[in-house]
């Protein structure tokens, strides 16, 4: 059986390809509006954050002094590094084409020299002759479709399913979807909205299967195992439920929510509601700020909406109302997406620096070995509660504070003190694979460094990265929660959850206990979901921790490498 | 297989007195580890070179050494020509092409979570050997050519048995074409039913593209069958050179001989006599002045007023020197010195009853008894030192003071021993006697 590239083999046999990508396609279709408004939204924010970054190194240049020379440096660094990156992946030399006596390793790093250089003179040239306009222009033009696309109609979105309306002294409902109550509105909605995610898992997953059958030219990859081995993995599962949850929240939020963020959160003075006032006997309108006035959980019977109730504005609750009267699940529900976005940045971050450093820690040993333990010692050695605090507070009024309303430099925080502990947990089986003959015989026939790291390290550690991540990404939504509980972190009035468990605090013991618990509760149950995924992955990937609950402790002590 | 002339002629690997040293580079001193101390050898072209020695000889680094695996302290490796040791990174690289090594364990040999296609063609890639789907070709080739077939190219490594395993670490070594191949007991970790075939599979590859190969081994069967030339090393240092036949039928060093009369004999009264050593090999750290099996070795040489001893009267002699080395090593470290002083040692015999149970069987001449009861005395009193000094003054010759010399001992066969010397017995007549 000759090999034959995977582009040829559907070629070959086209339909399964073909049914599946028009699956694809028409579960695409009916959410192309969405996706098109969250692509702007993106490019937007891209696109601010990128000028309040440049804003900030212009700041920093003008000021002149050891600033400028520190900002002046990191562009260098960085230009460097990412010229390295360049000559070290597409394997593309300058030097070489000059001159032949330079030995490999200052010639790669030389052509990652130049290839920087290239890349800032490039760049500066940009600048000085206006190209950046003609990118915006560029951009503009690109989002102008987007942004007329999404306008389209998409299934999940509440403008098909709207939940929000009043009802008449006849007893029946006006402005929601065919008339229901908004409650049965908006579980109608949650419902579609869980349905169409678990279509497109059901479809991806057929997408594998067809491509195991038709496609794929070994009948049999390790990763086959693992999946084998996650389908009985109970516990597990519950943590992939949770986390689909989760993350369905994350990335749904503004249709899950009762009404939306900016009515809601941002902006109640800017919106009205319609709501039928008993006393008048018509349908009057009503500020939704005013309405908040009335509907507020205060901790008293008189003044409390709890959960799964109507307000006297014919408003559905599901989770109750929050101290300033509004909607604590469309709360929870944008709080869910800074969460997961503060995550998966810091985790991010700090998995790629914790691979990066163990591999580099144990293949060169030695000198580099020991500046990562004692720079990774350090770290750990202080306080990190205290160290998020200091840095959160010195930091507060740079630019970086600005992005994100300070959730960029929380994750940058939390990957920079936080790095040192999955770079330990990778430490020791990076040491241990580093010792394997196969590492050495690609050495023998001449693999560089890097290629042995990226080709014969990396994949034996990608296991422990995805277990250790999962497993951090619950301590960050935590660590999160707690600074926004203690007042820092992220600023009013972006929702957070522990800002949530903050504000109830006080309404604990009384009828607005609905506050505190059910966000307090929400935060324990999907940290509870990643850490279960990270078993399962560690059960799925490393067959020898097997044992799983018959031998809980020594399952642990190899989770923790060694 | 080899023609004894062309080695003298134009050797493919010379090696001259390579030293890998382990562990020099510890800020706080300590003796490094001497794993290869002074070995000098050629292998000729085509030729099978075999290195034996029991494990912890030093024969695997040695290996490694040869392909800059190691970083060797001093000495030459010189490979068609080319001083390997001075190589830069680049043509370090590029030389790789010319040298290959297969692992003695086929399960951690090769990356499990690469297909068997890619770890054929990743010295392929790497060195930027022709056009990809030449590449391709190549390595269904090179799989057909191992007795694997070319379908495997998708299989996972997870699926293979040992001896399959062996056989895609032996076409990944063949990839490029390499002239030389460094076997680290290619055979040792499968079936002996398996063993015979990737044996013989070496053999044909070797006919067919003209290898020079470099077999580190520890079973001599295994050296007997294939190899052309053998080394012996023990210690870090090679103790005898020749070739095989001739090495097998006549060993001339005494570890030779001690190791080849291990082999298990079919026959039972061929195996009489069997010689067995005593304890273990030193540490390489702190290997023996003299002779590196001076310590173990049954055919040292006496001194004159000695020669009437009987060899049993002769062992318990060593037995009590091995006794007070160990004694004094255990005094060696400032540790372990405080803890003698206030009397918690590790619990020993007392001297008076190792002397009774080495000395009582047989009686001795007078010098010696009297010597033995003087050291014991000078060990109750704690003096392990002036102890150990009193029987080498009385008992050391020239086989513990100096190195031996390599001696030309027949064709091509090369011994280091001080038996070898005019004025001492040979190994073969010691032995007779």
């Amino acid at each position: 059986m000759e090999y034959r590239p995977l582009r040829e083999r559907v070629r070959e046999r086209p339909r399964p390809f073909l049914l599946w990508l028009l699956g694809a396609f028409v579960l695409v279709g009916i959410e192309l509006g969405r996706i098109a408004s969250g692509l702007v939204e993106i490019g937007d924010a891209t696109a601010a954050a990128l000028e309040t970054v440049s804003g900030g190194i212009s700041d920093a240049l003008a000021v002149g002094g050891a600033t400028a020379v520190a900002v002046w440096l990191g562009i260098g660094v960085t230009l460097a590094l990412v010229g390295l990156a360049i000559a070290t992946w597409t394997r593309a030399t300058l030097v070489l084409r000059v001159t032949e006596s330079i030995p490999l390793r200052p010639q790669q790093s030389l052509d990652g020299l130049v290839f920087g250089l290239a890349l800032g003179v490039g760049g500066w040239f940009a600048l000085q002759v206006g190209a950046v306009d003609v990118l915006a222009r560029l951009a503009s033009s690109v989002r102008f479709p987007l942004g007329w696309l999404g306008e389209l109609p998409t299934l999940t979105s509440r403008e098909t399913i709207p939940n929000q309306g009043y009802q008449t002294p006849d007893g029946t409902w006006h402005g929601t979807f065919l008339g229901l109550s908004p409650a049965l509105a908006w579980t109608l909605r949650v419902l579609v909205v869980h349905l169409y995610v678990a279509a497109w898992l059901i479809w991806l997953w057929t997408g594998y299967l067809w491509y195991r059958n038709y496609y794929r030219q070994a009948d049999w990859t390790p990763r086959d195992d693992v999946i084998q081995r996650l389908r009985y993995h109970r516990w597990g599962q519950f943590g992939m439920v949770v986390v689909l949850l989760f993350l369905t929240m994350a990335a749904f939020a503004p249709s899950l929510g009762t009404t939306t963020a900016e009515q809601n959160i941002y902006a109640p003075f800017s919106h009205t509601i319609e709501y039928y006032d008993e006393e008048l006997g018509e349908v009057t309108d009503i500020l939704v700020g005013n309405a908040n006035l009335n509907t507020r959980s205060q901790g008293y019977a008189a003044e409390n909406v709890g959960p799964m109730s109507y307000d006297q504005y014919d408003r559905f609750h599901p989770f109750g109302t929050l101290t300033d009267g509004s909607d604590l699940f469309t709360f929870l529900v944008h709080g869910a997406r800074v969460s997961l976005i503060i995550g998966l940045l810091s985790v991010g971050v700090s998995a790629i620096l914790g691979t990066v450093f163990a591999l580099v820690s144990a293949y060169y040993r030695g000198l580099a070995d020991l500046v990562l333990v004692v720079t990774g010692d350090t770290i750990m050695g202080v306080p990190r509660l205290l160290l998020l605090i200091l840095l959160t507070v010195i930091l507060a009024d740079t630019w970086l504070a600005s992005l994100y309303d300070g959730g960029v430099l929380l994750a940058l925080i939390l990957a920079a003190t936080g790095w040192p502990f999955l770079w330990r947990s990778f430490r020791g089986p990076t040491l241990q694979i580093a010792e394997e003959d196969w590492v050495d015989a690609a050495r023998s026939y001449g693999q560089s460094p890097s290629g042995i790291m990226r080709l014969h390290m990396l994949p034996y550690l990608v296991g422990y990265l995805l277990i250790y991540s999962s497993l951090v990404l619950g301590g960050v939504i935590l660590a999160v929660a707690g600074l926004s509980f203690l007042g820092l972190g992220i600023t009013a009035p972006t929702p957070e959850w522990g800002r949530a468990v903050d504000l109830g605090r006080e309404y604990v013991a009384t009828n607005s206990w609905h506050i505190s618990l059910i966000p307090g509760i929400m935060v324990t149950l999907v940290v509870m979901g990643f850490n279960a995924v990270g078993d399962a992955l560690r059960d799925a990937v490393d067959p020898q921790s097997d044992a799983g609950v018959a031998n809980a402790s020594e399952t642990e002590s190899r989770g923790g490498g060694v | 297989m080899t023609e004894q002339n062309d080695e003298q002629d134009d050797p493919l690997v010379v090696v001259d007195g390579l030293r890998t040293y382990y562990g020099s580079e510890r800020l706080l001193g300590g003796e490094p580890v001497k794993a290869v101390d002074g070995v000098s050898f050629e292998i000729a072209r085509g030729e099978t070179f075999g290195i034996v020695g029991e494990s912890g000889c030093g024969k695997t680094t040695l290996g490694r050494s040869i392909l800059r695996l190691e970083d060797a302290d001093s000495g030459t490796v010189e490979f068609d020509g080319t001083d390997l040791l001075s190589l830069g990174r680049r043509d370090l690289k590029a030389w790789r092409r010319n040298a290959q090594m297969v692992y003695q364990n086929p399960t951690s040999s090769i990356n499990e979570r690469m297909t068997v296609g890619r770890i054929v063609r990743e010295p392929l890639d790497i060195h930027d050997w022709g056009m990809p789907h030449d590449r391709r070709n190549r390595v269904s080739e090179l799989l057909d050519r191992v007795g694997l077939q070319p379908e495997h190219y998708h299989r996972y490594p997870h699926q293979f048995s040992g001896g399959q395993r062996q056989r895609i670490g032996i076409a990944r070594a063949l990839a490029l074409e390499p002239d030389f191949i460094v076997l680290d007991e290619p055979v040792s970790a499968l079936d002996v039913s398996v063993q015979a075939k990737i044996l013989n599979l070496l053999l044909d590859l070797q006919d067919e593209y003209d290898l020079t190969y470099l077999l580190i081994a520890h079973d001599l069967s295994v050296v007997r069958h294939i190899c052309d030339r053998v080394g012996v090393m023990y210690l870090g240092k090679l103790m005898e050179v020749g070739p095989t036949e001739q090495l097998f039928r006549s060993p001339s060093n005494p570890y030779t001989r001690a190791l080849l009369s291990a082999i298990p004999q079919p026959d039972p009264d061929a195996g009489a006599d069997r010689i067995t050593l005593r304890g273990t090999p030193p540490s390489p750290r702190n290997p023996p002045t003299g002779c590196v099996f001076s310590t173990r070795c049954p055919f040292k040489i006496r001194r004159e007023e000695h020669e009437s001893l009987t060899t049993e009267q002769w062992d318990s002699i060593e037995e009590f020197r091995d006794v007070l080395r160990e004694r004094e090593k255990l005094r060696t470290t400032p540790l372990q010195r405080v803890k003698a002083r206030l009397g918690r040692e590790p619990p020993v015999t007392p001297i008076e009853e190792v002397v009774s149970e080495l000395f009582e069987l047989s009686t001795y001449p007078e010098s010696v008894q009297e010597t033995v009861d003087q050291t014991a005395t000078l060990v109750v009193e704690g003096e392990f030192t002036a102890a150990r000094e009193l029987l080498e003054e009385t008992f050391s010759t020239v086989c513990e003071h100096e190195r031996p010399d390599q001696h030309q001992v027949a064709d091509g066969q090369a011994s280091r021993c001080h038996r070898h010397l005019s004025e001492y017995e040979e190994p073969r007549e010691f032995l007779s006697e």
